[in-house]
């Protein structure tokens, strides 16, 4: 279930195709620790100027994908390029990406202010642009405390302005939403919005689904360090596998709702007090008003009418289940 | 290297830690100054093995003579340090986050071991000072004459001093960088490195008569004190110094090949 994409055609949010080169490009990228295969002949790409969402099981190799990406681990075999430089010369590429990878690590007893001063100046960076940082995510008022004092929510902020040193044109954040209190994880939400919409190309891992969903506009999915899928995250998404959900108000007239829109051409099965609409490509919202009507016109009043769409969730359990049953 | 160098001295110039080096200077200059000075061996009295007299501290080398013997304690302080420094950056994640920013690691290591060195250089700079500064205070005391400390004679004894003591806590620091990279872990580089230079090599040395001609932390011992019968400075030079480039090679090699998973 992988697609390809042209090495010059890039998704943009909007799904509007652009002429421009992979941020992310790796062949056959593989990673081996003794017998163990952690990474396995990845072959991926990542369009510029995407929220590409990386996900798998734990373990399925998207950390130590990320940390081949930038030179922490050098790759078994196999090879690639990052914002056009190849993957073996970091130093030619690094200082245009800024990442966030196994948590955020800094020196306990400096304060936020003076670890993103040592960072930025052993980048060769403007030191001057900490507090402009700091007060990005959230951490202006804390930034002259020690980062051991911090919880992790604020060093998790902390790691996020330390990727951001530099403007870097991507970014590869690791699970950036871990340890982020509700409110935090929206604005972090907002502020991944945001980069990605300044033309940044931002790679970004999560367990949680549901806030991928929200932001991404690209998907690479692995397993057992695997390729699975990578393509628009629209295609995951789509309105295929929608569903409509119908309840009439008397459960007794389940079987009646169901001849009746069996006789208006309409398949369903009863699932429990509802039954479910076969869509077979339809637009949902037209099928559901047509449902609606016919009940209507048959004397049933419907307690219950919803279009419901496959989750990002459902559509990796099932790919993922797929990938297992297929080893 | 310029970039790191100037990134590990905003870490060493924190306030807190500043105060924290000067306030151990300061107990180091007037401990040294106090020990020597008051076990002075006087005219006719046994002398111990480097052990100062009030003849040799009313010459010109009697200002930093005190430094001198204090500082040949230093090098396993700076061991210590410089084990814990460079492993902690592995357990606490920072070469992680460092490397993504300065991917260039022999140019990490070497900014990083420079400004550690410096702010060391500054540090025994200070001490000798301050310690200059005590035995002048405590001379009188002893009825040990000052005539001699200043002149020229005094201050290529007090540059001799300095630049012997440099070496000797140039060369604990890169051992102690170089099992710190090899281990990545404090309590084990540390325990390796105190075993090491502490009691092993002086057991081994009981058992074999000529291995403070060999052992890294014995001419250390020998450098510190000028030298000794059996050991000249510049055997004890050399062979550190084989050391020194042996230790450092291996450590460079070892993290610029090493995948950074921590």
């Amino acid at each position: 279930m992988t697609s390809t994409i042209d090495h010059t055609v890039a998704a943009t949010p909007d799904h509007e195709v652009v002429h421009r080169p992979p941020a992310v490009s790796l062949r056959a990228l593989t990673k081996r620790y003794g017998d163990r295969v952690a990474v396995d002949a990845l072959t991926i790409e990542v369009p510029a100027g995407v929220v590409a969402g990386f996900v798998g099981p734990n373990g399925a190799g998207e950390t130590t994908t990320m940390a081949m990406l930038l030179g922490l681990v050098a790759p078994t075999e196999g090879n690639g390029s990052v914002l056009g430089e190849p993957l073996d010369d970091p130093a030619s590429f690094l200082g245009s990406v800024g990442a966030l990878i196994e948590g955020p690590a800094f020196y306990p007893g400096l304060t936020g202010a003076q670890n993103l001063a040592v960072l930025a100046t052993a980048a060769g960076h403007d030191a001057d642009q900490v507090r402009g940082l700091l007060e990005l995510v959230g951490l202006a008022d804390r930034g002259d405390d020690r980062f051991r004092g911090y919880s992790f929510g604020m060093k998790q902020r902390l790691g996020i302005a330390g990727a951001l040193l530099g403007d870097p044109r991507l970014l590869i954040l690791d699970e950036p939403i871990n340890g982020l209190d509700p409110a935090g994880v929206r604005e972090m939400r907002g502020l991944i919005g945001r980069l990605a919409s300044e033309e940044r190309t931002v790679l970004v891992s999560s367990h949680v689904l549901a806030e991928l969903e929200q932001v991404c506009d690209w998907l690479i999915v692995i397993d057992g360090g695997r390729l699975v899928f990578q393509g628009p995250a629209a295609d995951v998404l789509g309105g295929d596998d929608a569903s409509l959900t119908v309840a009439p108000e008397h459960p007794g007239d389940l079987d009646r709702l169901r001849d009746v829109l069996a006789t208006a051409g309409h398949d369903s099965e009863i699932g429990g007090e509802r039954l479910k609409v076969t869509i077979n490509g339809a637009d949902p919202r037209a099928l559901a008003a047509a449902v609606n009507r016919a009940a209507g016109a048959s004397g049933l009043v419907l307690a219950e009418l919803s279009v419901s769409r496959t989750s990002l969730e459902d559509r990796y359990l099932s790919m993922v289940d797929d990938e297992g049953a297929d080893r | 290297m310029t970039s790191m160098f100037k990134a590990e001295l905003l870490k060493l110039r924190r306030r807190r830690f500043v105060i924290g080096v000067t306030i151990g200077t300061v107990a180091f200059a007037a401990l040294s100054a106090l020990t020597v000075f008051l076990s002075a061996a006087g005219p006719g009295e046994p002398v111990a093995a480097r052990g100062a007299t009030v003849e040799s501290l009313g010459q010109a080398g009697g200002a930093t003579q005190a430094f001198s013997l204090g500082a040949s304690f230093v090098g396993i302080l700076v061991l210590v340090l410089f084990i814990a420094n460079f492993a902690g950056e592995f357990t606490q994640g920072t070469f992680r986050t460092l490397l993504m920013r300065q991917p260039r690691r022999p140019a990490l290591l070497a900014g990083k071991m420079a400004a550690l060195l410096a702010f060391v250089a500054v540090a025994m700079l200070l001490a000798e000072i301050l310690t200059v500064a005590a035995s002048a205070a405590l001379a009188p005391t002893q009825d040990i004459s000052t005539g001699s400390w200043f002149s020229l004679d005094s201050l290529g004894e007090a540059g001799g001093d300095y630049a012997t003591s440099m070496l000797g806590v140039s060369a604990w620091a890169a051992f102690g960088m170089a099992l710190a990279i090899v281990v990545r872990s404090i309590p084990i580089g540390l325990g390796i490195g105190i075993v090491w230079s502490g009691p092993f090599e002086h057991l081994v040395a009981d058992a074999w008569n000529t291995a403070n001609q060999w052992l890294p932390g014995l001419l250390l011992e020998a450098l510190a004190a000028g030298g000794t019968p059996d050991v000249s400075v510049t055997r004890a030079l050399t062979i550190v110094a084989i050391y020194v480039i042996a230790a450092t090679t291996a450590a460079a090699l070892v993290f610029v090949r090493r995948d950074i998973t921590a």
